[in-house]
């Protein structure tokens, strides 16, 4: 049920983000109409402050965000599985201590502030954000695949295969890679909900994408200056970014059958 | 004491490591280069990494977290004024949402099946997916502007007039901590229902409050302490967002002002005791799920 529903609202945001912009009679970018006019069969989310269409504006910024998210669930995936499952297997107790202690200080933080204060240094804009979001996601996923690597190690086929002398970068990436890419995988969509959520609140914060580049955050920073007069202008970019993150919210929900986070196992998925 | 020092190590490399000369990027294209060398200087960027570490950390447990670029106060004094309003806003959530959460977790726990449950489960990925400068502002809308309940906004300092200018931020930040917490609760407790000493104390006639109390919340609450020190570190992140939406003075809006005015020391000092204030919360919620549940003092 919470499958096929999460689903659904996820392939909705995703097809209509591609769609709406290459349909839609306004550009997103383009002044079209009178200032802050409310939503109406014309512009059917209102306009905002400067003229431009909200409902095109809203599903133009589907793209950046939702990339920019994808982007930064899927990197840190892919390196924090290999590291993980490297430093786990690794016999240097001072290789793999410099790494956990590394992994644990990152963890720390929450995400954000270490976000920010990379950001802090490279300069706001798109580059600075992701780039961030790279150096520090990674770690998560390092930590749920050393936790899992270590005790593959120990299993006794692993022993086996380093009698028979199998190379350990075999040993690593046929078969202890395979254990830890599960549990991360898992964790990913979770992720996905935290870094959608964090790209918007970056821009949001006016770290991010930069007006007049549509992206949620973005436009809802622009909006926070006319709260008063014009509602939609915060509702439908705030709107589409729930939903979406929504959508793959149940999909994570119906993976777990409901079941709480295990705390200590993986990470709980609470966003900013 | 090992996670501390991480802590220190990662907020220092985070100005070193990072592609880019942050002297250079503070005095822009037209410094000269006995300036950049003389801020760098300033900025501690000079030596190799181990003096630069060692300049680094040992003012630190003197006490001197540097000061200031912009205006030469000591970042500690910056600290001192702005954390304050910080901690009050993130006790406040922690109040309302463990309240909200012990409140909904027994009867979560007994009626999870059928529709309450369901519409309980789709709810919890609802709110867990709002984020907090949507919800934020919508509480704005509705609750400061269309009813003209609380202050959109601002500050006064000064217990308990202040409450009125947290209590909005403060259950915005609940939103998705709420369902977090009763999911997590709920299910120790329907573990906890299964023991033995339940039926036990059923047996002997206990009902009512203390059957609920002692028997099935007590031991059921370390998960959820465990968690709860877990989600205090994440309010500081969140505190930065809900600053700036409800325009309080905490250390979120002034770690967002130095960012913006390119104010490393103040960044990195503000990075760093965020940091080891997780640490220490952490550090408090071991040793309270020790005294509240027995067994787990007994094993460590």
């Amino acid at each position: 049920m919470q499958a096929r529903f999460g689903l659904a609202i996820t392939l909705l945001m995703v097809l209509s983000s591609l769609m709406v912009p290459l349909l839609s009679p306004y550009s997103a970018t383009g002044l079209i109409g009178a200032p802050l006019e409310s939503p109406g069969s014309e512009y059917w989310f209102g306009t905002d402050n400067l003229g431009r269409d909200v409902f095109t504006r809203t599903f133009a910024a589907g793209r950046v965000t939702i990339s920019l998210a994808v982007v930064g669930v899927l990197v840190p995936l892919v390196v924090g599985t290999l590291l993980g499952a490297m430093i786990g297997t690794t016999r240097s107790k001072v290789v793999a201590g410099f790494w956990a202690a590394l992994i644990d200080g990152i963890n720390a933080f929450p995400l954000i502030v270490l976000i920010i204060a990379i950001v802090a240094v490279l300069g706001p804009g798109v580059t600075g954000i992701l780039f961030a979001i790279l150096m520090t996601n990674w770690a998560r996923y390092a930590r749920i695949a050393r936790a899992r690597a270590l005790i593959v190690n120990k299993a006794e086929y692993i022993q086996a295969l380093q009698l028979l002398g199998y190379s350990r970068p075999r040993i690593i990436f046929r078969h202890v890679v395979p254990n830890t890419y599960t549990e991360t995988r898992a964790y990913a969509l979770s992720d996905f909900v935290i870094i959608v959520i964090t790209v918007a609140g970056l821009s949001f914060l006016g770290l991010g994408v930069r007006p007049p580049d549509p992206e949620w955050g973005a436009m809802m920073s622009e909006g926070r200056l006319f709260l008063r007069q014009a509602w939609w202008m915060i509702a439908f970019p705030g709107l589409a970014l729930s939903l979406t993150a929504t959508g793959v919210a149940l999909l994570v929900d119906s993976r777990t059958g409901g079941k709480p986070i295990r705390v200590g196992q993986s990470e709980p998925t609470v966003a900013i | 004491m090992l996670v501390a020092f991480s802590v220190m190590v990662v907020s220092f490399s985070v100005l070193r490591l990072t592609p880019g000369d942050p002297a250079l990027a503070i005095l822009g294209d037209s410094a000269t280069l006995a300036d950049i060398e003389a801020l760098r200087e300033k900025l501690g960027l000079n030596g190799s990494a181990f003096t630069q570490f060692i300049d680094y950390a040992m003012p630190l447990f003197r006490g001197d977290f540097g000061s200031s670029i912009v205006t030469d106060q000591p970042v500690l004094d910056l600290v001192g004024a702005s954390l304050p309003v910080t901690l009050q806003l993130i006790t406040l959530t922690m109040v309302m949402a463990l309240t909200i959460a012990v409140l909904l977790a027994v009867p979560a726990a007994k009626y999870r099946f059928g529709v309450f449950g369901l519409f309980f489960r789709i709810g919890t990925s609802m709110s867990l997916s709002v984020p907090v400068f949507f919800s934020g502002q919508l509480l704005i809308l509705l609750a400061a502007i269309r009813w003209d309940l609380l202050p959109a906004g601002g500050y006064q300092a000064g217990f308990p007039g202040n409450i009125q200018y947290l209590l909005l931020p403060a259950l915005t930040a609940c939103g998705p901590l709420v369902p977090i917490l009763v999911r997590v609760l709920q299910s120790s407790v329907i573990d906890t229902m299964g023991q033995a000493f339940v039926e036990t104390a059923q047996v002997r006639g206990l009902a009512g409050p203390r059957l609920v109390w002692r028997y099935l919340l007590r031991p059921s609450l370390a998960p959820t302490i465990a968690l709860s020190s877990y989600i205090v570190g994440s309010l500081f992140g969140t505190a930065v967002v809900l600053e700036l939406v409800y325009n309080l003075p905490g250390i979120g809006t002034r770690l967002l002002a130095a960012v913006f005015s390119r104010d490393y020391p103040v960044v990195q000092g503000i990075v760093l005791v965020m940091g080891i204030l997780v640490v220490l919360v952490n550090l408090v919620a071991d040793l309270l799920s020790g005294w509240l549940d027995p067994r787990a003092r007994a094993v460590s």
